[in-house]
């Protein structure tokens, strides 16, 4: 309860923040936030884009940590719980994929244009559509269980590489890229004022929480159901 | 409101909070109503 009441603030506040606290180019007041060239009104997004991939990658290996728990207790719960995982880290990697598209149809000229980013997030799409695929080819359910346990834990292992290794170590348009046009490294960590910092990382926690609230919901609905079906 | 023509940032920033708070009380009658079916399901 009182997570969740935090949470309500927690992100009223960063939306709050982010779209309220004006851009100058030489900030003098703690709430002004600096400038960044070719970015402008558009580096807003930070605050909103980059958690939601964020989200995915904690959903995703949430799926991986359960589907390791079900390959060693064979509790069916469990793999309720790595495919709700999967599903809400599918559903917030899609909205990271849509928003980012926007935000390059307005910086890079064109909503795709097969940079680093955006092809690893593709890549990774592929991916977690595939486990949705194996999960409903399979009837049996313990054996769907292992079946998608064992993949789960195949795909989480390729997040880290898509979404933190390839885009930084290729050359790209993306900020934080190698070669990112506008310095030398990533964004976050060479032209957040302390201010972003805040309103960055308090994003961060607070979609955290969103989806462990939301992963929640998701699993006592999946055992209601499941409860209620003939023979559970 | 000629604040808010002048300033359309802050129209942006309006609209998304509506869509979060709106997300917000959904996700927290959904949580309480499944909760109840929790409680009637122990039963």
């Amino acid at each position: 309860m009182t997570l969740k009441i935090i949470l309500g603030i927690l992100l009223t506040a960063v939306i709050v923040m982010g779209f309220g606290f004006p851009l100058s180019p030489a900030p003098s007041a703690w709430y002004e936030l600096p400038v960044i060239p070719g970015l402008e009104e558009k580096a807003r997004i930070i605050f909103f884009h980059v958690p939601t991939a964020w989200l995915s990658v904690v959903a995703f290996l949430t799926s991986m940590v359960f589907a390791i728990r079900y390959l060693r207790k064979r509790d069916l719960v469990d793999d309720i719980k790595s495919s709700a995982a999967a599903g809400l880290g599918f559903m917030f990697c899609i909205l990271a994929t849509l928003t980012g598209a926007v935000w390059a149809k307005f910086n890079w000229g064109s909503y795709w244009n097969w940079d680093p980013r955006e092809t690893s997030i593709f890549v990774l799409l592929l991916i977690y559509g595939a486990y949705f695929s194996l999960r409903s080819a399979v009837d049996v359910e313990e054996k769907r269980a292992t079946l998608s346990s064992v993949y789960s834990i195949l795909a989480a292992v390729t997040v880290p590489f898509f979404i933190f290794i390839m885009p930084r170590i290729m050359t790209g348009l993306h900020p934080g890229a190698k070669g990112d046009p506008e310095g030398a490294g990533p964004v976050i960590e060479f032209k957040m004022s302390p201010t972003m910092r805040v309103i960055f990382f308090s994003s961060l926690i607070a979609f955290t929480m969103l989806f462990f609230w939301m992963f929640s919901l998701r699993v006592r609905a999946a055992r209601l159901e499941a409860r209620h079906q003939p023979g559970g | 409101m000629e604040f808010l023509a002048q300033h359309q940032l802050y129209i942006v920033m309006i609209i998304v909070l509506a869509i979060w708070l709106g997300l917000y009380v959904y996700l927290f009658r959904l949580d309480r109503r499944l909760k109840k079916l929790e409680e009637r399901a122990a039963k």
